[in-house]
């Protein structure tokens, strides 16, 4: 990506942030281009939400080493308020007004941008209905399905027109319905000239929307890229995962060294480009005891992130 | 880059107003629930105090007991309302139901949401005022006229409570330790702040610790603009209370500010 550019919504140089002695970001630089979409993908604990409030001025970044953050040409370190007036959040964990009906929560929302009854209400019936909530304006939060209440904080960050979209985890835990429903109003949005910016581990999300992903892993960067090229240049075409320990032996040595070999204790994987040598590998195995499929964003998540757990 | 967009956001009052306007929407959303118990606590009050223990104590320092009595009502019923609004409610909202989290993503800041919420506890201090002083005065024992202005000084206490509220609340990490501040500083302010009977019985260390004492300025503060009788302690009550209004939203802003924005 160009260093400099005209169009940049968001431009970070080098930032850092520490809680205490955990450094949750590390010289951490990069660019988001109007109109498009960056995911920021990484195992949990890998610092993506961080990243994600320090744009917004909910976390602040280390004054040392110093760094440059700077989002719509605003620094959020000074003008939180401005960036939040152009920007749009969806918050990892829902926080409606559970008190209050689906009209009422918008309502709310439109007074802390400061708009207009009247137009606030022609919004909220414009955006319920993009969202496909129309028929739920009345509805009390707690009728909702946690697909709708996604749905709904979705709407309730499009209030102010947000020229960047914010998206902690938009579809965690959802239904693949709803999942790409919402994929597809992230697509709307950005055709209209929304720039979005996502944190996700889902590998298929960033697949389906991002036109540029950052794998994050313990606050650094490892890669960076258009999702389906970095796919190409990083992984072989094809995987065969085998199951059953008792072969892994024998595969073992029946694979050549130009096979890449990914083991652990429950499972071997097998990764080639050619689909025919995994296929001759396979032969000898019990159906059942193996599984051949295409490569995926997954697997390039987990051969940079590893395979161990993330958790302290 | 891009030179900086030039935008109208909210100026302050707009965004203070719309954090109050949060809260009066959630409040009154359940309005039976809500806004009755104002209403019926001191007519229980009353009717206990009145039928039992006024029928033993008829005066207090030389004033009838119920009005004595009553004036008191008017801002502990703020204090109290104040205090529940700014500890449970305020961590439920910061620790449970994550409110906060969603209102500071909006362009409001932590001083905004806060100063906002402070200014809420005051409104809802004046509203129990105002019902306690409309049930009094409906049994004659206030007249709704001469202490009209007596609401405005259940505001007052509304405001300092929640700012000491908040301040508590910024130390807190588990919703029971405020059972430490319910019974361990606001029940004896109830008995020591001269609510219930005149401070100037107690032994001469009791009567310093009772000055320490919020309530103790709003007390005498409302007793003045009820009964009309002003001199110049009540503008040293009224500094006292400003003080330590700004002093703890000053601190609990800024304790606040490290938990919401880290």
């Amino acid at each position: 990506m160009a260093n400099k550019s005209p169009n940049s919504v968001i431009a970070a140089d080098d930032v850092h942030k520490s809680y205490g002695d955990v450094k949750a970001v590390k010289n951490f630089s990069f660019m988001l281009e109007s109109a498009t979409c960056l995911g920021f993908l990484g195992p949990n604990g890998a610092g993506k939400t961080t990243m994600m409030n320090l744009v917004y001025g909910r976390s602040q970044r280390d004054v040392r080493p110093p760094s440059t953050l700077r989002v719509f040409g605003y620094d959020p370190a000074q003008s939180e308020l401005e960036i939040k007036y152009l920007s749009g959040v969806v918050p990892q964990e829902n926080n409606l007004d559970v008190e209050l009906n689906v009209r009422r929560n918008l309502l709310i929302y439109s007074k802390f941008y400061g708009i207009r009854r009247a137009e606030a209400d022609s919004r909220i019936d414009t955006l319920l209905d993009f969202m496909e909530l129309s028929d739920k304006k009345k509805a009390k939060i707690k009728e909702l399905s946690g697909g709708m209440k996604r749905r709904l904080i979705i709407a309730r960050a499009l209030l102010n027109n947000p020229r960047l979209l914010i998206l902690d985890e938009p579809t965690t835990g959802l239904d693949p319905q709803v999942r790409h429903l919402i994929w597809n109003k992230i697509r709307q949005l950005k055709s209209n000239g929304t720039t979005i910016l996502l944190t996700t581990h889902y590998m298929e999300e960033a697949f389906q929307i991002a036109d540029w992903i950052i794998i994050m892993n313990q606050g650094e960067k490892v890669l960076e890229g258009n999702p389906k090229k970095l796919l190409e240049e990083h992984m072989e075409k094809y995987v065969l995962e085998v199951s059953n320990k008792n072969s892994f032996g024998l595969i073992e040595k029946a694979a050549t060294k130009k096979i890449r070999k990914d083991r652990s204790s429950e499972s071997m994987l097998l990764y080639n480009s050619d689909q025919g040598v995994l296929k001759g590998l396979s032969d000898r195995l019990n159906p059942g005891d193996y599984f051949l499929r295409e490569t995926n964003l997954e697997d390039l998540f987990l051969k940079l992130t590893g395979r161990e757990l993330n958790e302290e | 880059m891009k030179s900086k967009t030039t935008i109208v956001k909210p100026p302050i009052h707009m965004r203070l107003y719309s954090v109050w306007y949060r809260h009066m929407r959630v409040y009154t959303k359940n309005l039976v629930a809500n806004g009755l118990p104002p209403f019926l606590e001191p007519l229980i009050f009353l009717v206990a105090i009145g039928l039992g223990l006024g029928r033993y104590i008829t005066e207090m320092k030389g004033m009838p007991y119920l009005p004595f009595l009553a004036t008191g009502i008017l801002v502990t019923t703020a204090m109290f309302t104040a205090s529940f609004e700014c500890t449970y409610g305020t961590f439920i909202r910061l620790e449970f139901d994550k409110a906060y989290d969603g209102m500071i993503s909006a362009p409001i800041t932590v001083k905004d949401l806060f100063v906002g919420e402070i200014l809420w506890a005051g409104t809802k201090g004046l509203f129990f005022s105002l019902s306690v002083l409309s049930i009094v005065s409906a049994f004659g024992i206030l007249s709704i006229k001469t202490c009209a202005v007596a609401p405005a000084v259940g505001f007052l206490t509304g405001a300092m409570f929640s700012a000491v509220s908040l301040l508590i609340t910024s130390f807190v990490r588990d919703i029971n330790q405020f059972n430490f501040y319910f019974t361990g500083f606001l029940s004896p302010m109830f008995f020591f702040s001269g609510v219930v009977f005149s401070l100037d019985t107690l032994p001469k260390p009791m009567q310093w610790v009772a000055e320490v004492f919020p309530l103790t300025h709003s007390v005498r503060v409302v007793r003045a603009v009820c009964f009309r009788e002003f001199s110049r302690i009540h503008l040293y009550d009224l500094s006292y209370i400003v003080l330590v209004t700004l002093l703890c939203a000053f601190f609990a802003i800024r304790r606040l500010r490290g938990r919401l924005v880290a």
